[in-house]
């Protein structure tokens, strides 16, 4: 009896004292060794001041790169979203809203909605432009599912609803109260790397993408599937990243098997262009596997 | 006769048995939970972004070597000049705790904050998961409670505020018992931490970002760990004090009723839209099922990983090439990975609830100005958004005035359309 009520004891000290919480992944340590080391180098004032690694600009001249991705895989029907606020607008006249993150043209199969942008450039063509890009709402709904600015360039956020929406930019910090038929201008003050999410807090269901970039070279494709982006520094490599909501790809990259363009998994490719050229990569097959659900 | 000592065993007694019973019992605690010295305290990696980023183990390996580097550890912590933090007031905060030869206490944060906020600034000290609200988290560089624009960090005297008052409503007491010079040292140790998170956030993401001539490591040099990555961060810090909100003073000679009133009528209306998360009785209890920014983080990925398990399940190996089947291989891998980390390294996603402005009870600080600077910019990282540009700043003088005053409304004020909610309640 005794040894039992002990070994009950025991066990349960031994619980307590070495705790049942879930057991945490490892974790690597740091190198101290290595970190002495490289401490020292970031103390030390720099070799040379205004040392840049940025690839001097190699060529004259503009062009342009076109291309239409197609999407092989089956579209099922667009799923309704749940609305259930305000629906004496957003539901108004039993009208519906649906799911658009994966929008193909049903006699073309071009998809649309696929960004493409440069990654990195030397040269930019044209200023920022200083018109304001509209991005507009209405019937509960961002009139534009996947948009791209320029850094600086003023978008004007709107609203043509009778209602009052919030427009909340993620990892931005721009989250704005948009009273009914009124706006504000938004200027981006940097890039996005890959798109972000634009969502209303006040009705949830609603959600699009944007992308910024600092010099523009950033192309949205059309309900066709088609893009285009004009004006590219010629004579310099250039790497392209493309992105799709509904990619599997990391951080919604997409892969296409294209070994000529070097296309990555990371849904990179690179490409040279000749001054005044216009290149038309042709159709672009996203396969069915490459967007989840 | 006999000397032979194990004569003395053969009659020994239970309760001698018992003894040496609770020797073993005694040597196995020990040998279990381990009598040395303990390890000294290190900081976390933020594994969910680790996992989130494919981080292989060797670029784990290397953010800890560089955030080693850059910020020490939580007993001896660095700060390089660019960071603008003051190394004596984080000396006074990190450590153990102890006392220094002229008798000041020292290891501030791990004697106040660390229980909670964890010995990282990673809310995920042992108390956290018991708290509503969850503590925060300072490694994404996202505060709620200052007087500065939305997208600017808090000033010091913002932390320090905090520190003072504590947060009513939340787990998150008064420190007002502390020394100025302690309460200093500890926000200064918050925005260090702060950094550090935000540095480890940044080196993370940079993966991604690398051209693949890079071989998956990120350059240990100078001009990108400091200037391109550090200084960013930091500088944002030191921007805050010139960054606070202009406030108009509230319109002289003006009638509290009237105005009121007003504010009434514009929490009501389409253009400051206040009831639709705080609802038609301001008790918080209009659109409540809402995540904040570090919540929302977990739950997205938990929706990435069970959708990802989902297709994983129904997807056949059959007719796949030896390439896609290791790729089939390595994604359900990194799911099940996922699972591990989400685990042990976040606490289960909460909504956020709009606040009820019927209690008297405000987060930021009572003063009109606190309500007038929550309104004004919004929340940074909860999804209440910014009046400002949209909503003229004597309106938000107003809406400031009716909040102030829904503690104290009468039911019988509330308006026969809206009685019947109010009574419902």
């Amino acid at each position: 009896m005794a040894a039992i009520r002990f070994l009950f004891v025991f066990s349960v000290s031994i619980c307590l004292a070495s705790g049942c919480r879930p057991a945490r992944v490892s974790v690597p340590a740091g190198d101290a060794e290595a970190a002495g080391k490289l401490r020292a180098t970031l103390v030390s004032t720099p070799a040379s001041g205004g040392q840049s690694d940025a690839a001097a600009a190699t060529g004259t001249g503009w062009a342009t790169l076109k291309g239409r991705f197609t999407y092989a895989g089956t579209v099922g029907d667009p799923k309704a979203l749940v609305v259930d606020k305000d629906t004496e607008v957003c539901s108004k006249g039993g009208m519906k809203l649906f799911d658009r993150s994966l929008l193909v043209d049903p006699s073309s199969k071009g998809l649309a909605n696929v960004v493409v942008f440069a990654r990195k450039t030397t040269r930019v063509k044209n200023p920022v432009p200083e018109t304001p890009l509209v991005f507009d709402q209405k019937n509960c709904e961002f009139l534009s599912p996947v948009f791209a600015a320029r850094v600086g360039q003023p978008v004007d956020v709107r609203n043509s609803d009778p209602i009052g929406h919030n427009t909340n930019i993620a990892g931005s910090s721009f989250n704005q109260l948009i009273p009914a038929g009124a706006g504000t201008v938004y200027k981006p003050d940097s890039e996005t790397g890959m798109p972000t999410m634009v969502t209303c807090n006040i009705h949830p269901w609603m959600k699009a993408y944007c992308v910024f970039r600092k010099d523009g070279y950033v192309a949205v494709s059309a309900a066709d599937g088609t893009f285009t982006i004009p004006d590219l520094p010629a004579g310099e490599m250039l790497e392209f990243q493309v992105w799709h909501e509904r990619s599997s790809g990391p951080s919604g990259a997409v892969g296409l098997p294209k070994p000529e363009l070097k296309w990555t998994p990371k849904g990179r490719f690179q490409i040279r262009l000749e001054a005044d050229e216009v290149k038309d990569l042709g159709t672009l097959d996203v396969p069915a596997g490459a967007l989840g659900s | 006769m006999s000397l032979n000592p194990s004569m003395n065993t053969n009659v020994a007694s239970p309760s001698s048995f018992r003894f040496s019973f609770s020797v073993a019992v005694l040597g196995l605690l020990l040998a279990a939970t381990g009598c040395g010295r303990t390890p000294p305290a290190y900081f976390r990696l933020n594994m969910v972004e680790a996992t989130k980023q494919r981080l292989s183990p060797d670029q784990e390996r290397q953010v800890a070597t560089i955030l080693l580097a850059m910020f020490g550890t939580p007993d001896e912590p660095v700060a390089l000049p660019e960071t603008g933090l003051d190394l004596a007031k984080l000396k006074l905060a990190a450590g153990p705790v102890r006392s220094d030869i002229a008798g000041r206490k020292n290891g501030l944060y791990r004697e106040h904050c660390s229980h909670c906020h964890g010995i990282t600034g990673d809310a995920m000290g042992p108390t956290a998961a018991f708290l509503n609200p969850y503590p925060r988290d300072y490694r994404p560089g996202v505060f709620k409670f200052k007087s500065t624009e939305r997208s600017d960090k808090p000033t010091h005297d913002d932390l320090v505020r905090i520190l003072h008052n504590g947060i009513p409503g939340t787990s998150m007491p008064s420190f007002a018992l502390l020394s100025d010079v302690q309460i200093d040292a500890l926000a200064e140790y918050v925005k260090y931490l702060s950094i550090r998170g935000e540095t480890e956030l940044a080196l993370m993401r940079a993966y991604f970002e690398l051209d693949d001539d890079a071989e998956g490591k990120l350059p240990e040099t100078q001009e990108f760990l400091v200037a391109e990555t550090l200084v960013p961060v930091a500088e944002k810090w030191q921007a805050a004090a010139d960054a606070r909100i202009a406030v108009p003073e509230m319109p002289a000679g003006l009638d509290l009723a009237t105005s009121i009133a007003k504010g009434k009528e514009l929490f009501y209306g389409d253009k400051a839209n206040c009831v639709k998360c705080h609802g038609p009785t301001g008790l918080g209890d209009g659109q409540a099922n809402d995540y904040d920014d570090w919540n929302k983080a977990i739950v997205e990925i938990g929706k990435e990983v069970q959708s990802g398990l989902a297709k994983a399940g129904e997807t056949s190996t059959s007719g796949m090439s030896a390439d896609e089947v290791a790729e089939h291989r390595a994604q359900l891998a990194w799911l099940d990975r996922f699972g591990d980390v989400l685990e042990g390294d976040a606490l289960r996603p909460r909504t956020i609830p709009p606040r009820n402005l019927r209690h008297g009870i405000y987060r930021g600080g009572r003063r009109p100005l606190d309500l007038y600077y929550r309104i004004h910019a919004g929340i940074n990282g909860a999804p209440m958004p910014a009046a400002k540009g949209t909503v003229p700043p004597e309106d938000i003088w107003h809406i400031v005035n009716y909040v102030l005053s829904l503690p104290y409304e009468f039911d019988g004020e509330l308006g026969a359309d809206r009685t019947l909610v109010a009574q419902g309640r």
